[in-house]
């Protein structure tokens, strides 16, 4: 009889839903996240999917579960490094990056008043700025402040010391390591966005109104860099006139061979979220096909009714920008009527494609396929974006299978 | 649409011929138009090779015969950079030309010999019966081919009416003179039925249907200076490399048609016969540039186009490998025969590079209408058109 243990790799809403699953069938679970706080994509959304739910919606009822349920242990800022060992049987190392700040933290915010060093977001995509010290989000899991030492000012560290009443700053504490031993394993890694200066023909990183699908679900979020305000970067004005690029990287042999699933669904939702600031905005999406599966086909009539939206038959290769408005010029073939068309626009919002994050990890013994989504095999179970591009509610129910399968695994 | 029924008989033997002469990525299209975009050449309001290619995916061929944007497209391969299917519209173009042609142009064997590996020692061995043939005949019995003085240069002369022509030259007369008189009439056969369907296609008003010597004194000169400039190959991106090669191959071609008809004139006609000095005399520095300018712009446009194909912008299927080998061919047996002229002691092998290099001609003579190379025609025809039809539209409006 192996170990009975299962540990799940990364802490979003696929990750958290199997440990909970799991620990509710009274398993031990450890849940890593490499990120400092648990939630993963589905907490920088403004809404998603199936419902249009808020992310605070889904993941705060998770975190309950989590927190009253004494079987899972979580580790955040922790990653997996090494797996060895058999189905049934393995040892794990995982390394715990410093927070420099202690459990003693109530997130009072006392420290960050008193920081002067700034950081730019990567959680708001480059977008924003939190202070060197900073809580990840307002709804994190440990609720806890991180500290990046990089980008303290001269005089931040004694000014926060002396500031937080809690004695919760460390900043000598030093990246640790984890051996804990498992029965299976399973891999919730999730996705992260296509490189978006790969596409050279359209503008992103050359023209500041080029924004990706991500960076406008930021702006819409209501705790997001610009207050849930959709503006233009260039000049923080609110667009009348947006185009939407499709496949951006997606079913795309120089770059993404596969449909990512969700943007055109993505695309659609962001129209909802300009015309709810004001309807009269106008959306161009220019689409291949607009993949809505199954009855998703619901949600496009939903858009059609409430968005002013033009549907462009014709993949966008070309972004120019105007040099004075800052406006960008968007050119593609109208497929249905046969002619070029340039429409001038204040914003693009590229509908760029998911990647799975497990390239990056680079983890011998973990089986991926040429894309790098994972391989399920015994033993070690993928699901959620890790495993193929899906939505919030397919990720979830490939969680709950991925746990019988891990089940599976220790009681055979 | 109601109850109306639409029915498309997909020509499945159309797409098969495109598919064999490099257009075999066609299927891959999935029509999202990126490259219409991406085109440096494709026009707002007649975008291409988004429609061609679902034209092409369904074997409308007569579509395509109808449409001078498969000629206006110089094959940037722009678009094969971008496709996101790797469907290659650039290459499928170049072979939707070749469909063209062969639709076009009369006695259709000549086409398939000149687009099959299989044709090419065919087209050889009809070059060289022709050569020998006359050889034989003019020359009084076989000549001895290890010697020079024997052929070419010998057989004496023969007198034909007011002229008096060595055995070698009324041998190229005789052979390459009807040739290029044959080709020329079966262009201008191909020339006129592509116009004709441009124009129909197109519903030129007949008040604008002027008559050809109109169009040729309106339209013609500006395609030529344009095509002379290649302002359109300039436009190109990813395969911008390939206009000076091209253009010196088009200078090529121009430098060695004038020192032919300057040869002809001088020769034939006023009775200075060759061989002259290659070093001294003036009409033969001409004949040198040219035929530098050919090996200079076949021998890039080889390794131009392996690059390419390498880095994926660019295919090169048997139409092109057989252009641009051949043209290579003409250009290195013309300098051989030069050469072994020259030094003594290679002496014996002009005769070798004599018949190579007629060989090469003749079936250069043959490719002008059936290769690709007869888009020196028809991308002049289409260039015309595309003239003509923006003027037009500019009267109109």
């Amino acid at each position: 009889m192996g170990n009975s243990t299962i540990l799940v790799v990364g802490g979003g809403i696929s990750g958290i839903s199997a440990a909970v699953e799991a620990a509710e069938m009274e398993y031990e679970v450890i849940l890593v996240e490499r990120e400092p706080s648990l939630g993963g994509r589905v907490s920088q959304l403004r809404y998603y999917f199936p419902k249009l739910c808020p992310p605070t919606c889904g993941l705060e009822i998770n975190f309950k579960r989590i927190k009253s349920n004494p079987k899972i242990s979580v580790y955040t800022m922790a990653e997996v490094i090494e797996v060895s060992g058999n189905p049934g049987k393995y040892k794990v190392k995982i390394k715990i990056n410093p927070r420099y700040v202690n459990d003693n933290c109530t997130a009072c915010g006392e420290c960050e008043r008193v920081c002067q060093g700034e950081r730019i977001s990567d959680f708001d995509f480059g977008l924003g700025k939190t202070k060197a010290i900073y809580l990840p989000n307002p709804m994190a899991f440990p609720m806890k402040y991180v500290l990046d030492k990089e980008a303290l000012a001269p005089g931040d560290l004694e000014r926060i010391i002396s500031a937080c009443k809690y004695n919760a700053i460390e900043p000598e504490m030093e990246e640790k390591f984890l051996e804990v031993e498992v029965g299976a394993i399973i891999w919730a890694t999730g996705w992260q966005l296509y490189e978006a200066t790969k596409l050279d023909h359209l503008g992103y990183g050359k023209f500041s109104n080029v924004i990706t699908n991500m960076q406008m679900e930021r702006m819409a979020s209501p705790w997001g860099p610009t207050g849930g305000q959709i503006l233009r970067p260039s000049d923080q004005t609110i667009p009348q006139r947006v185009a939407f690029v499709q496949c951006a990287g997606s079913r795309d042999e120089n770059h993404l061979p596969y449909c990512s699933y969700i943007c055109c669904l993505a695309s659609l939702k962001h129209s909802l979220y300009l015309a709810e600031k004001n309807p009269e905005t106008e959306s161009l999406i220019f689409y291949i096909d607009i993949r809505t599966p199954g009855r998703y086909e619901k949600f496009l009539k939903k858009a059609q009714e409430e968005a002013k939206i033009t549907f462009i038959k014709g993949k966008v290769a070309k972004i120019e920008e105007d040099p004075e408005t800052k406006d960008l010029i968007v050119t593609a073939e109208d497929t249905l009527s046969g002619k070029k068309i340039h429409e001038k626009v204040n914003l693009v919002v590229l509908a760029l494609g998911m990647q799975p994050n497990t390239p990056n990890l680079n983890i011998p013994g973990l089986k991926v396929d040429e894309y790098g989504f994972v391989i399920s095999e015994e033993g070690i179970v993928g699901c959620g974006c890790a495993k193929m591009p899906l939505d919030v509610i397919s990720s979830v129910e490939t969680a709950t299978g991925a746990v019988l399968k891990a089940v599976q695994t220790i009681i055979r | 649409m109601g109850g109306e029924v639409i029915k498309i008989d997909a020509d499945l033997s159309a797409i098969r011929e495109v598919q064999a002469v490099g257009g075999d990525t066609l299927k891959k299209c999935y029509q999202c138009a990126t490259c219409a975009t991406v085109c440096p050449l494709s026009p707002d309001e007649a975008p291409f090779p988004r429609k061609q290619m679902i034209l092409a995916q369904w074997g409308f061929k007569e579509k395509l015969l109808k449409d001078p944007t498969v000629w206006l497209c110089h094959q940037c391969g722009d678009c094969n950079k971008y496709c996101p299917r790797d469907a290659k519209p650039g290459d499928v173009f170049a072979a939707l030309r070749l469909l063209v042609i062969r639709e076009v142009m009369p006695f259709k064997i000549l086409y398939s010999l000149c687009n099959n590996l299989w044709g090419l020692p065919i087209l050889a061995l009809i070059g060289l019966f022709f050569i020998l043939f006359w050889t034989v005949l003019l020359f009084g019995g076989v000549p001895n081919f290890a010697d020079p003085n024997s052929f070419p240069y010998g057989g004496g002369y023969y007198k034909v009416w007011f002229l008096e022509l060595p055995a070698r030259v009324l041998m190229i007369d005789i052979i390459f003179m009807p040739l290029a008189g044959f080709i020329a009439v079966v262009l201008l056969t191909g020339i006129s039925k592509l116009w004709n369907n441009y124009v129909e296609t197109f519903n030129i008003l007949p008040a604008y249907r002027y008559r050809w010597w109109q169009i040729v004194k309106m339209y013609l000169w500006p395609a030529i200076k344009e095509i002379l400039n290649h302002q359109r190959f300039e436009k190109c991106n990813v395969n911008n490399w390939r206009t000076t090669p091209h253009q010196m191959l088009l200078y090529a071609f121009i430098i060695l048609a004038i020192t032919t008809a300057i040869v002809f004139f001088m020769a034939d006609i006023l009775g200075f016969h060759t061989p002259w000095n290659p070093l001294t005399h003036p009409v033969k520095w001409l004949g040198n540039i040219g035929g530098i300018l050919l090996i200079y712009g076949s021998l890039n446009m080889i390794a131009g186009r392996t690059r390419a194909s390498m880095e994926n912008y660019l295919k090169n299927s048997y139409p092109d490998l057989f252009l641009m080998y051949l043209i290579l061919v003409v250009g290195l047996t013309g300098f051989g025969i030069v050469i072994c002229r020259s030094i003594e002691f290679i002496n014996f092998l002009t005769a070798f590079f004599y018949i190579a290099h007629l060989v090469a001609v003749f079936i250069l003579f043959i490719s002008v209408g059936y290769s690709k190379l007869a888009h020196l025609a028809f991308r002049t025809t289409a260039v015309v058109f595309d003239l003509y039809y923006k003027d037009i539209l500019k009267k109109v409006s």
